[in-house]
């Protein structure tokens, strides 16, 4: 008959139990809720009759998915996988909730975990049926992805024909097929340019991809080549960690593999709980991230007028440690999401977060969905991090992301400070990216897509006891790597003419940030190119901790018709190497006085045209520091300047150093003359210096007469628009009338968006998971 | 069978941090080892003093017994202590313009590689090493190469002229060269080189020259210039304390010239050129010792296992040979060097234990008590459990025998540092803690190693398992049990098994080249024999440099076996296989599709059959020739089967032995007076000086002829 069978429609009772998986799940959440326990497991039954066997499943388990992503990767074509380990495996219980997870980008603990609830209840079980051997597929950043390009393979795992789990693996693809090239595009405002958008797809059967599903997928995309080999990498590590899992069911017996699946949960939870009780002090922290959204600019090419606006979005953090060692994140107050591709959904927040906190808070293997349930969310609706709208666009979700968790991660530092962890501080490490984008015809003729992970070695953020590292980490990859210029110039049409640490990019202070580095990159061997930029420009979004300066704030530098294959030709002067004073302008010096050179403040561009000889300078910006600069050791200094991490002006202007320099070059610092052009230099800031009361009441007469940029207004409006709680606290701060308030309506820019939302939740047969306080 | 005045034919050399090993083998297979101090100043005199202690064990002298020697190997780890200690040779380097801070620099990974798991998202934790060649000593010409090997911005030499003469006015002892893409095409980096020779002709500078392309032509810079870099600073001063090794044993009356073990598995002349590959060199001879058993077995799939005391190694040998890693990493920098392809994981005998204070799980490692044992050595100093305790408590080890009695251990002390810091804390006996942190390390290490084989595709049951290094019996059968190995082997000399493989090692050189040889799947005639072609004269290239070096050490051209191999992907790929060529001579298509018929078949069997993509077509990454030459070998014993029942004067009594929750009584024997064919089953522990072997209920053993223990389950 050509209709649905019985258990294709009806009830598929594949947890042998008489209930739906929602159902179970449901049963789960309430006496999670009821008991404050996991599962309401109290007591670890498991793990307290049988501590060994207890760590021996565990370490069966966890060994078994590294190992696995280790040899996935190897399949691999894409750099952004295989040199940059943009992979990871988690593994789940039945409801979708995290057992263990390999190494990796860990953000996907929850982003693959909210794909299988979403699966579970939206009863596809019923339809399309989860059976062994099946495959499912997800990038939908409406429930819960990143950004598209971070597609998820989904493998339930059956026992005995009842489900007891899933297995998911995640890789970062180089091309979505979005309105442009890259993993992480610019171009579009809206979901309806992210690309290719897969909705928990069953694309697979009896461990075999479906052929309409391979060949819809790959030519929905730039990259068909690395996004096959992706999808195998996936499938193979999916199916080792499948196997694992069976093994350890045949040799410790299933009973005992379920009760661990729940009960690491437990301990996951209890685990960071100690953590937080043992590093922090309790109390509440506030702090505030910001990061500007330049989209008025005439380089943003994008198709809708209305979002053609400078903005700047806002994260204002309240982290409040309680005593039990749990702790609540509220972001009330942040602003709302935009046309742009910078927005986030809840899960990503959520889940995200854990990528930066197993650096710091939790630097352990035995990490889960249990640190979830130790955490209280409030992630206002409407907000940039839990859209209420489901035409937003997340393609590039990390920029603010990150940037937001920036604000955590001082916060954290302060409370280690507190306790004398000096060790731990990170005054907010490094986000600080560009990130190299584009496509077209490349080297070999063929249709390109590249994602430059040079991003991945921001500099990370000075410590309380030592500097910051150089080109080292990003704040979403603690294993960062630059990779060898010889493997990235396979990958991409663009020859290198310099890779350099960029001098001054470190944040200032007693210990300095780690600098970033830059490329400067020539088009080269390509038929048809296009880039763009994607950075941090005018504002900053690590800030330095206790008298350190933030990182260098970012710029661009282009040039088209350089003259440079003449010059080349001639043996005439070309440009190699650092920017060393951008000041200077010293590239412009080795090319055409009639080139075309864009050199300014405006880090976000959309797709452009680049000729070969063209250039591009691509550069990261460092880290933030620690503490007041005039308590530098001035041997640091000389140090920094003579391997040009510093330039000489800046050691006088912000360190007070008194440096002089001999006739091979060499810098030194008088330590004695240093030390009295400080006592001066604090004497000339306490010179500059107003009481506080007074600086507030200037700054409370610019706020009431809005003497501020409509960027800031804009952000403002759209804070207090969603959130009366945060108008009130900041107008009760400020002590404003209660008259005041600032609107998107008098700002004259353009609020297509401002006044009518429409949720996915309202679409026809939608259920979608909230857990997130709203 | 022993024969009184059999002549001593092989002498192995493990000069490690502390101890300097001398491992003498005779015709008739008898062996002796010698221990003396690392003397880091003279290494010839810690060898000779080593060498003493040994031969006395036979009654005879070195000047009598060198003159006999025919081969001799060296391993040691001075070269990279220098290299760790930054005691090296101030090196100048010249790269690209622009890109003078690239080597300084470092990758980023380098900041947390030999780092645990745990360490490496610990961010805070994370540093870099000082560069081997500071900023003061790099310039840069002016030079492009592109990716595919043409010339985009060509040399000017002036500027090589002009950094030579500023390097040497920096005072720098020897010049490197290493410019991007100059594995593609080496016309730019050569002409630099020969620029800056003449140069330093010119200055009357006496200092080498080190072109990346004349050692290392492999794409990946940061490796490249990393290894060419090592050669200058490392592996010159080494060459100098080898000389001096090798003029001792020519003093004292031996006619062998020294070889040293290097990264590939094989040992080559230390006036051979690139000495940087024996940077590592111990580990390694465990592997080849396994190889050549095997051999001797007729087993030719084996699991090496190597238990020390803060890590374990493990090594596959399939089809009889050995994986090499081509990019390696080292001593916390990336390098190129073909690297015998082992994996460690950071725990061993001598880990220590602790609860994590926020789970409340049992965190073993990553750091070891080393040589100082555990809590019970009371001397030791130490105050945390390492799993020497446990050991030790459990009856697993004699407290009064250990290193043949050197010092004494204290079984109630470890009791107590046990119970206070595990076994209460967990609520289990002391014996059961003990036992449970036991069970744990050998888990944790049987997943490892079963990982490690079905990583590469394939089963345990396939493999042998040979198990060695000092505390490598008291593991065996925990980590070995349930993995359903074909056969568990311990040789009796396990605890000087590294010095006995570098001994067993060929004389073999190999030389690697890159090679971008893309043929599509269904490719044309045409193109596959143009690829044959390429492949073929890489080959010859890497051969010549191969037979060159047997040269220098007298050995004709045809005295040496020459064995060809490639890497290669499937198109776009960035991970390579290394295969052993099925042809010695590529020319004509049907050879191509011969080299890629390996390819295949190796490919599915390592990631499964679904991630073949045939389709991509096919990419050859790497030509690679090795090249060996006849050598004398250590003979293995052949001793007389002496039955099954042990002689009365092995056993030694008894002792109480903890396992699986109850006390048993374990029978000792003395491993040196077991004979050939002895069968014991345990539970029953057998003893020598340097190692314990362990054969606990459920389990027995068999010494055979040659002294190798077979360890099995009883079901």
């Amino acid at each position: 008959m050509n209709m649905l069978s019985n258990t294709e429609t009806g009830f598929a009772d594949l947890l042998k139990n008489g209930q739906t998986l929602s159902q179970f799940r449901g049963d789960v959440i309430e006496r999670t809720n009821t008991t404050g326990y996991y599962n309401g497991l109290e007591k670890l039954e498991l793990r307290e009759r049988d501590p060994i066997g207890y760590e021996k499943l565990f370490s069966k388990l966890r060994g078994g998915l590294v190992h696995a992503r280790e040899t996935a990767k190897k399949i691999a074509a894409s750099p952004i996988v295989e040199q940059e380990g943009e992979l990871c495996f988690t593994l789940y219980n039945a409801i979708g909730d995290c057992v263990l997870t390999s190494t990796g980008i860990i953000i996907h603990v929850g982003t693959m975990g909210a794909a299988i609830k979403y699966m579970i209840e939206n009863n596809w079980e019923a339809n399309p049926g989860i059976a062994p051997g099946d495959m499912f597929t997800n990038n939908d950043c409406a429930i819960g992805n990143v950004h598209p390009c971070d597609i998820a393979t989904i493998v339930p795992i059956f026992h005995e024909g009842r489900l007891i789990g899933w297995v998911g693996g995640v890789t970062h693809v180089i091309d979505t097929g979005a309105v442009t090239p890259g993993s992480m595009s610019t171009g579009q405002t809206s979901r309806f340019g992210d690309g290719y958008m897969i909705t928990c797809r069953k694309t697979g059967v009896n461990d075999t991809p479906l052929r309409d599903w391979l060949h819809e997928s790959q030519r929905s995309v730039r990259t068909p080549k690395y996004w096959i080999l992706d999808e195998k990498t996936r499938i193979a590590g999916c199916h080792m960690i499948r196997e694992l899992v069976e093994e350890v069911i045949a040799a410790d017996g299933i009973e005992s593999y379920e009760k661990f699946c729940y009960e690491v949960i437990e301990e996951g939870r209890r685990g960071l709980m100690m953590r937080i009780k043992d590093m922090t002090i309790p109390g509440v922290y506030r702090k505030v991230a910001f990061v500007d959204v330049p989209y008025a600019h005439e380089d943003i090419g994008v198709s809708s007028k209305f979002a053609k606006l400078d903005s700047i979005m806002h994260s204002p953090c309240k982290m409040t440690i309680k005593q039990d060692g749990k702790w609540r994140l509220d972001f009330e107050g942040a602003s709302r999401w935009g046309w742009h591709t910078f927005n986030a959904h809840q899960v990503a927040f959520t889940s995200g977060m854990w990528v930066m906190m197993c650096q710091t808070l939790v630097p352990t293997q035995r990490i889960n969905d249990g640190a979830y349930f130790a955490t209280e969310f409030r992630l206002p609706k409407g907000t940039w991090c839990n859209p209420d709208d489901r035409r937003t666009g997340h393609a590039y979700a990390w920029h603010f992301l990150v940037s937001g968790w920036s604000a955590l991660w001082r916060g954290l530092s302060q409370a280690y400070f507190s306790r004398g962890y000096l060790e731990e501080v990170n005054a907010g490490n490094a986000n600080t990216s560009n990130w190299l984008q584009g496509g077209g015809i490349n080297q070999d003729g063929e249709i390109h897509a590249v994602n430059s992970f040079e991003a991945s070695s921001c500099g990370t953020g000075a410590c309380a006891v030592k500097d910051g590292l150089n080109h080292a980490a990003a704040i979403w990859n603690p294993e960062g790597d630059m990779g060898d210029i010889e493997i990235w110039e396979m990958a991409e049409p663009l020859l290198y003419l310099g890779r350099n640490v960029k001098a001054n990019s470190g944040g200032y202070g007693k210990y300095r940030g780690g600098c970033g580095f830059e490329t400067l990159r020539m088009v080269w061997n390509s038929q048809d190119w296009s880039m763009f930029f994607m950075g941090n420009g005018y504002m900053n979004s690590d800030w330095g901790l206790m008298g350190g300066y933030p990182s260098a704030t970012g710029y661009r530098f282009e040039a088209h018709n350089t003259g440079l294959e003449r010059r080349i030709a001639n043996g005439e002067a070309i440009p190699l190497g650092a920017d060393l004073d951008p000041g200077l302008h010293t590239y412009e010096q080795s090319i055409d006085a009639t080139s075309l050179v864009k050199r300014d403040k405006q880090c976000m561009t959309t797709e452009d045209c680049y000729a070969n000889h063209d250039l591009y300078l691509n550069y990261l910006r460092g880290g933030p520091g620690f503490g007041d600069p005039l308590d530098r050791d001035v041997k640091s200094i000389e140090k920094d300047l003579n391997e040009l991490f510093l330039l000489p002006e800046f050691a006088a202007k912000v360190y007070a150093a008194v440096v002089t320099q001999n006739a091979k070059g060499v810098y030194t610092v008088d330590a004695a003359k240093t030390a009295a052009r400080r006592a001066e230099f604090r004497k000339e800031r306490i010179a500059r210096s107003v009481p506080t009361r007074e600086w507030m009441k200037e700054e409370r007469a610019r706020i009431i007469s809005k003497h501020a940029s409509t960027p800031v207004q804009h952000m403002f409006a759209t804070s207090f628009a969603l959130s009366e709680v945060f108008k009130n606290e900041f107008k009760t701060f400020w002590n404003l009338p209660a008259d005041w308030d600032v609107l998107e309506t008098e700002l004259g820019v353009p609020s297509y968006g401002s006044k009518f939302r429409m949720d996915l939740s309202l679409m026809p047969d939608v259920r979608t998971i909230v857990q997130v306080e709203e | 069978m022993t024969i009184e005045n059999s002549s001593v034919q092989v002498l192995g050399i493990d000069a490690g941090g502390t101890m300097t090993d001398t491992f003498f083998v005779r015709a008739d297979g008898r062996f002796v080892v010698g221990k003396a101090q690392s003397n880091p100043e003279d290494e010839s005199l810690a060898i000779y003093n080593s060498s003493v202690d040994a031969l006395a064990h036979w009654g005879r002298e070195v000047d009598d017994v060198y003159p006999e020697l025919v081969t001799c190997v060296y391993s040691g780890t001075a070269m990279l202590n220098r290299v760790l200690q930054r005691k090296g040779l101030d090196v100048g380097l010249i790269c690209n313009k622009g890109f003078e801070q690239v080597h300084s620099m470092g990758r980023a990974l380098q900041s947390y590689l030999g780092y645990a798991l745990e360490d490496r998202i610990h961010l805070n934790t994370h540093r870099y090493d000082a560069p081997l060649v500071p900023i003061s000593r790099t310039r840069g010409v002016t030079e492009r190469t592109d990716v595919q090997g043409k010339i985009v911005i060509p040399l000017r030499v002036e500027e090589v002229r002009q950094a030579t003469r500023e390097l040497v006015e920096a005072g720098s002892k020897a010049i490197v060269i290493c410019l991007l893409q100059s594995h593609k095409n080496e016309d730019s980096e050569k002409l630099a080189r020969d620029a800056c020779k003449e140069e330093l002709k010119k200055l009357g500078a006496d200092i080498p020259v080190f072109a990346s392309v004349d050692y290392y032509p492999q794409r990946k810079e940061s490796h490249r210039m990393n290894t060419t870099i090592l050669e200058a600073y490392g592996a010159e001063p080494s060459r100098a304390t080898l000389k001096l090794v090798s003029d001792r044993f020519k003093k004292h009356g031996a006619k062998f010239d020294l070889r040293v073990m290097a990264t590939h598995g094989g040992t080559i002349s230390w006036k051979a050129k690139e000495l940087a590959r024996t940077i590592v060199s111990g580990p390694i001879g465990g592997v080849i010792g396994s190889k050549m058993l095997g051999e001797a077995l007729g087993d030719e799939n084996i699991a090496c296992s190597d238990i020390g005391g803060t890590s374990f190694d493990v090594a596959l040998i399939t089809k009889g040979s050995f994986a090499i890693k081509s990019d390696p990493d080292m001593a916390r920098l990336v390098l190129s060097l073909p690297l015998v392809a082992m994996d460690s994981v950071g725990a061993g005998a001598g880990s220590f234990v602790r609860i994590d204070p926020y789970s409340k799980s049992i965190k073993l490692g990553p750091d070891s008590a080393g040589y100082r044992v555990g809590t019970c050595w009371p001397e030791s100093g130490l105050e945390t459990v390492s799993v020497s305790d446990c050991h030790v408590v459990l009856g697993y080890l004699n407290p009064n025998n250990f290193l043949g009695g050197l010092i004494k251990l204290d079984v109630q002390r470890a009791r107590d540092h046990i119970k206070a810091q595990i076994a209460d804390p967990l609520g289990l006996s002391v014996e059961d803690a003990a036992a449970g942190v036991i069970e744990l390390l050998d888990l944790t290490l049987s997943e490892y190693l079963r990982a490690n084989i079905s990583a590469r595709g394939y089963n345990p049951t396939e493999f042998t398992c040979f198990s060695y290094g000092g505390a490598g019996p008291v593991h065996t059968y925990g980590y070995t049990a349930g993995v359903g190995f074909k056969d568990v082997v311990v040789p009796a000399w396990a605890a000087g098994f590294s010095a006995f493989g570098c001994a067993c090692a060929d004389f073999e050189y190999r030389y690697d080249k890159s090679v971008d040889l893309a043929v599509p799947q269904h490719g044309t005639d045409a193109a596959k024999i143009a690829a044959c072609k390429v492949l073929q004269e890489a080959w010859a290239e890497l051969a010549s440099k191969v037979v060159e070096e047997f040269i220098i050490n007298g050995y004709k051209a045809e005295d040496v076996l020459l064995i060809p191999g490639y890497k290669m992907q499937y198109t776009g790929q960035l991970n390579d296989l290394e295969i052993i060529s099925p042809i010695t001579n590529a020319a004509t298509a049907a050879d191509w599709d011969k080299i890629v018929e390996a390819f295949e078949t190796t490919y599915g069997r390592v990631y499964a059959n679904s991630a073949r993509s045939p389709e991509l077509g096919n990419s050859a990454t790497g030509a690679i020739m090795r090249g060996t030459v006849v050598t004398q070998k250590p003979v293995l014993p052949e001793d007389p089967d002496g039955g099954p029942t042990p002689p009365a004067e092995a056993f030694l009594g008894t002792r109480p032995f903890y396992r699986h929750k109850k006390w048993v009584d374990a029978k000792l024997y003395k491993m040196e007076l077991l004979k050939a064919g002895n069968h014991i089953v345990g539970p029953a522990i057998i003893e020598s000086d340097a190692t314990t072997f362990v054969v606990p209920n459920g389990f027995e053993t068999t010494v055979d002829k040659h002294r190798l223990f077979h360890l099995k389950e009883v079901k």
